[in-house]
């Protein structure tokens, strides 16, 4: 482009084609490489802290109720897949299934929600906190903050929802409910990290 | 109100429907060039603030212990009698480091200009989400509110410095500062909330919704540099975040990652925060890099020297960027083979910067210099900031930096790269970019004023301030006449802080101007400057939505002194046959690629309705 | 908002069809079910702390790319999309990986 020949290029009547991807989700998927980052911020400490303290870290069960929180992780991928399947409903035009499905996966985020704060309340009662140690700082930062992310989801979801029952989406636009998916799996994704990752290792 | 449709065609055209009233036109827009200067008001008050914090600091140090003047307005907290106590220098100059970095400096080059620029220099009507980009400011506002506020508080603002290293940040008992503290973390969360959201745009939109012909190498270097900065903000700013969490949760329920007690590290924090902060002060510049070469090209009527060249060292910049951030760690006490391996990648980041300074001069050479005002701070800022990276290469050198690592040598060289650099390219930008803004010039001798004794000022300020570090002087000292060795250059302090108090006052005499021209100031065309680039391709202000058609682009950014041309310069959106007859086959190139007429296409620079 | 790639969604969207067959879905939460039942299992049966670890974690990554490249349709985007997706990948790592080298 600096050369002092004539610079006569083709040219396009059409827009430039960027990714391929419709804008919002660009920019969902933009702000899920920061959510990367922000997660590997927590975890990533986490890591670092247990490594330079591994002699005095609890064994799996010990502390956590492993068996509540495995079947909170099924409820949580259970609800991953209702999600899709209400995308994939919306790609057939299937807009009842759509809507029923993002209802289910409202529902069941909740639930695992629900679970959660259960959780907390039980370890509370038991004397574990947040100045537990580095195990119980931890701990509650990254699952608080994961915690954080899927009520902000649910609250996200029951929007989408309740604008699908108005009738806010048709097999042609459906970007709300892709996009809204993508969110939700991440945060289910990030969940399976943190699982394996606090839980049982 | 003006939506956006598609036609049948499949080009986006717009179309206005009726008046919007006053809340949603200026105050609640969505139109990105409102937000861009709303930031734009946004950061150059707290541009006063952190300047002001400055004199301050500089009043103490010229004059150690000595009342300041109109000092008794201050409460006994802060300052009793108006002299001011050492845990109120410690907020000092942590808040204006704090300000500068965070509510002056990154969204005066963020804030203002990727939301200004972006849309215009690409060809698009506004950002790719629009409403975000309003949230994104609104955000910023309740952040800087909290910061201001934390002034009033209990234990004073945070006191910790702007890097707030644990655990003194984290133990009240040993700062002093309470509150405060807690208040300095949410304010740059929320304030991090609101860029990270801003950077989701930008990068969206240039990705995406770039007009016909507006390829990728054919984006002007402002973009380019705002677009990697924008990156740069997404992967960094969460890890400060994440950091910044934790930091609160050991001041406030008893957590302990950072402190020792319990195990935690203290070095964990400087990790994580160098982690972000070092790719914090390229986005710092990176963008001033951008707009230099925007102004440095159309000054001397010549392509900017180098283009692909330049874009990939801004690349490399960004990429290497996140190798560095250890060589703020030398004197801590990691891990010593760490030393060495980020002693080598910071001197090896400094091969592009300088790659980018000869392209500057390359493109300077034999140029038809126009010295201008923003031609003269674009030129003041390559000075400036070569000084600044000089520095920097001695820092980078681990056994060097033993000796100057937390002196005034450091103080010298953030402020040649932040001030000499960024905040000259800021100002140069400024100048440039007002007339499209607001329709109106500022007067060039007065903004050569402006230059000059900012220039003169702020190397009488700071490059004494080398000689300093290297004599002894730490930094953040509330005292330094309580040592000999210091004691002994006390007339280059007084000397110093008399020059930086004369800085302040250009900092007045330009906003005086800055507001003054507003009103004031004669009214601007569309293109005061013979450029190139697409936003100057449309009327002063550009109409909401920019265009009703988009442009169609035929060429890249910098084409001056075109030799088919007899003006010096030919814009993006300009087709070559309606302006060089003289290649009358490339005409009938032109026409079989794109199947397009021999009329003009609308969005020339003589349409001036876009 | 019709900006970039308005032809592409399209091809996509054909493409997208006759992937979205529901068994694809049903397997694939299958087998997430039952690696998260595997990985409780080897975490209290009582392996080597390493052969533990490596296991869990590997699962771990399994779930997490199946979750990304089906559900998230990764597989069938754009191949810059997935590059870009992947990129802060590096950062992360470093991070860790570097800090990890104080101990």
């Amino acid at each position: 482009m600096t050369s002092h020949a004539a610079t006569v290029d083709s040219t396009a009547q059409r827009p430039e084609r960027g990714l391929g991807v419709y804008d919002k989700k660009v920019g969902m998927w933009v702000f899920l490489c920061s959510e990367v980052m922000f997660f590997t911020g927590l975890i990533g400490s986490y890591i670092i802290l247990r490594f330079g303290a591994s002699d005095v870290w609890p064994m799996p069960g010990e502390v956590l109720n492993v068996p509540v929180t495995a079947v909170n992780t099924f409820l949580l991928i259970c609800s991953s897949v209702t999600m899709v399947k209400a995308f994939a409903a919306a790609e057939v035009g299937d807009l009842k299934g759509m809507r029923l499905y993002l209802l289910a996966t409202a529902v069941i985020g909740a639930g695992f929600v629900g679970v959660q704060v259960f959780e907390y309340n039980q370890l509370i009662h038991h004397g574990f906190l947040p100045s537990s140690g580095l195990y119980g700082a931890t701990f509650f930062t990254m699952t608080g903050f994961h915690g954080l992310h899927v009520t902000v989801g649910v609250i996200c979801i029951a929007w989408v929802t309740a604008k699908a029952y108005r009738g806010g989406y048709t097999q042609e636009d459906h970007e709300g409910v892709e996009v809204i998916g993508l969110y939700w799996h991440f945060v289910d994704l990030v969940w399976i990290i943190l699982f394996t990752v606090v839980y049982l290792i | 109100m003006a939506t956006i449709v598609a036609e049948a065609s499949g080009m986006p055209v717009l179309v206005v429907e009726h008046e919007m009233p006053f809340i949603r036109k200026y105050v609640f827009s969505t139109d990105h060039k409102v937000i861009g200067i709303q930031f734009l008001f946004f950061s150059l008050f707290f541009l006063l603030i952190g300047g002001l914090l400055a004199v301050l600091i500089r009043y103490q140090l010229g004059w150690p212990g000595k009342a300041i003047p109109g000092g008794g307005v201050l409460p006994e907290s802060m300052a009793p009698q108006g002299i001011m106590l050492p845990e109120f220098y410690n907020s000092l100059v942590t808040m204006h480091g704090t300000f500068m970095v965070f509510f002056a400096i990154m969204p005066l080059l963020v804030g203002v200009y990727a939301n200004y620029l972006i849309p215009l220099q690409i060809g698009a009507h506004d950002m790719a989400f629009p409403k975000l980009n309003m949230a994104s400011f609104w955000i910023s506002v309740p952040a800087g509110l909290m910061m201001m506020a934390s002034f009033a508080v209990e234990g004073g603002a945070a006191g910790a410095g702007w890097t707030s290293y644990a655990p003194l940040s984290a133990r009240p008992d040993l700062s002093g500062v309470s509150l405060g503290q807690q208040m300095w973390i949410v304010s740059l969360v929320v304030l991090g909330l609101g860029s990270i959201l801003g950077a989701v745009n930008y990068v969206t939109t240039v990705i995406n919704n770039r007009a016909p012909g507006m390829t990728w190498f054919r984006l002007p270097l402002a973009t380019w540099a705002l677009f990697i900065s924008a990156i740069l903000i997404l992967l960094s700013m969460p890890v400060l975040s994440a950091a910044m969490i934790m930091l609160l949760f050991d001041q406030t329920i008893g957590t302990n990652f950072f402190l020792p007690a319990e195990g935690g590290q203290p070095l964990l924090w400087q990790h994580l925060f160098w982690f972000f902060g070092h790719p914090e002060v390229y986005i710092l510049i990176l963008p001033a890099m951008g707009f230099v070469s925007e102004i440095i090209a159309n000054g001397s009527r010549k392509p900017i020297f180098g283009y692909h060249s330049m874009v990939f060292a801004l690349i490399a910049i960004a990429f290497l960027g996140f190798l560095v951030w250890g060589h703020h760690m030398f004197q801590s006490g990691m891990n010593p083979a760490l030393g060495m391996s980020f002693m080598i990648s910071t001197l090896v980041i400094s091969v592009p910067s300088a790659i980018k300074v000869f392209n500057w001069m390359g493109t300077l050479w034999e140029g038809n210099i126009q010295f201008h005002t923003p031609m003269l701070f674009a030129v003041g800022f390559v000075m400036l900031f070569v000084i600044g990276g000089l520095s920097g290469v001695y820092m980078a050198s681990t056994p060097v930096d033993i000796y100057i690592h937390d002196t005034y040598f450091i103080v010298a060289h953030i402020h040649y790269v932040l001030l000499g650099g960024s905040l000259f390219a800021i100002f140069g930008a400024i100048y440039y970019w007002f007339p499209k803004m607001f329709g109106r010039m500022i007067n060039d001798t007065a903004g050569k004023i402006h230059f000059f004794a900012t220039f003169i000022l702020f190397n009488l300020t700071f490059f004494p301030m080398h000689g300093l570090g290297m004599k002894g002087m730490m930094r953040r000292i509330y005292d330094p006449a309580q040592y000999e060795h210091l004691s002994e250059i006390q007339d280059t302090n007084t000397m110093v802080s008399i020059a930086a108090i004369a800085l302040f006052g250009t900092g007045i005499y330009f906003l005086v101007l800055f507001f003054w021209s507003l009103f004031k100031g004669k009214k601007a065309p569309a293109n005061p400057w013979n450029a190139t680039t697409l936003e100057w391709q449309t009327p002063s202000p550009p109409r909401h939505g920019n265009w009703s058609e988009l442009p169609v682009v035929y060429h890249g950014p910098y084409e001056y002194s075109h030799p088919d041309m007899d003006r010096d310069w030919l814009a993006q959106n300009e087709r070559p046959d309606i302006v060089s007859p003289a290649h009358p086959e490339l005409t009938d190139q032109v026409l079989a690629e794109t199947g397009a007429s021999e009329e003009p296409s609308p969005g020339t620079h003589t349409d001036g309705a876009g | 908002m019709l900006a970039g790639g308005a032809e592409a969604v399209a091809e996509a969207a054909v493409a997208a069809e006759t992937e979205h067959q529901q068994p694809r879905y049903m397997a694939i939460w299958a087998t997430l079910a039952v690696l998260t039942a595997i990985e409780v299992g080897v975490a209290f049966l009582g392996f080597s702390r390493s052969v533990t670890v490596l296991a869990l974690l590997g699962m771990a990554v399994w779930k997490a790319l199946l979750v990304a490249f089906y559900f998230m349709h990764l597989k069938y985007e754009p191949k810059a999309l997935r590059i870009m997706v992947a990129a802060p990948l590096i950062p992360a790592a470093l991070l860790v990986l570097v800090v990890l080298l104080e101990y």
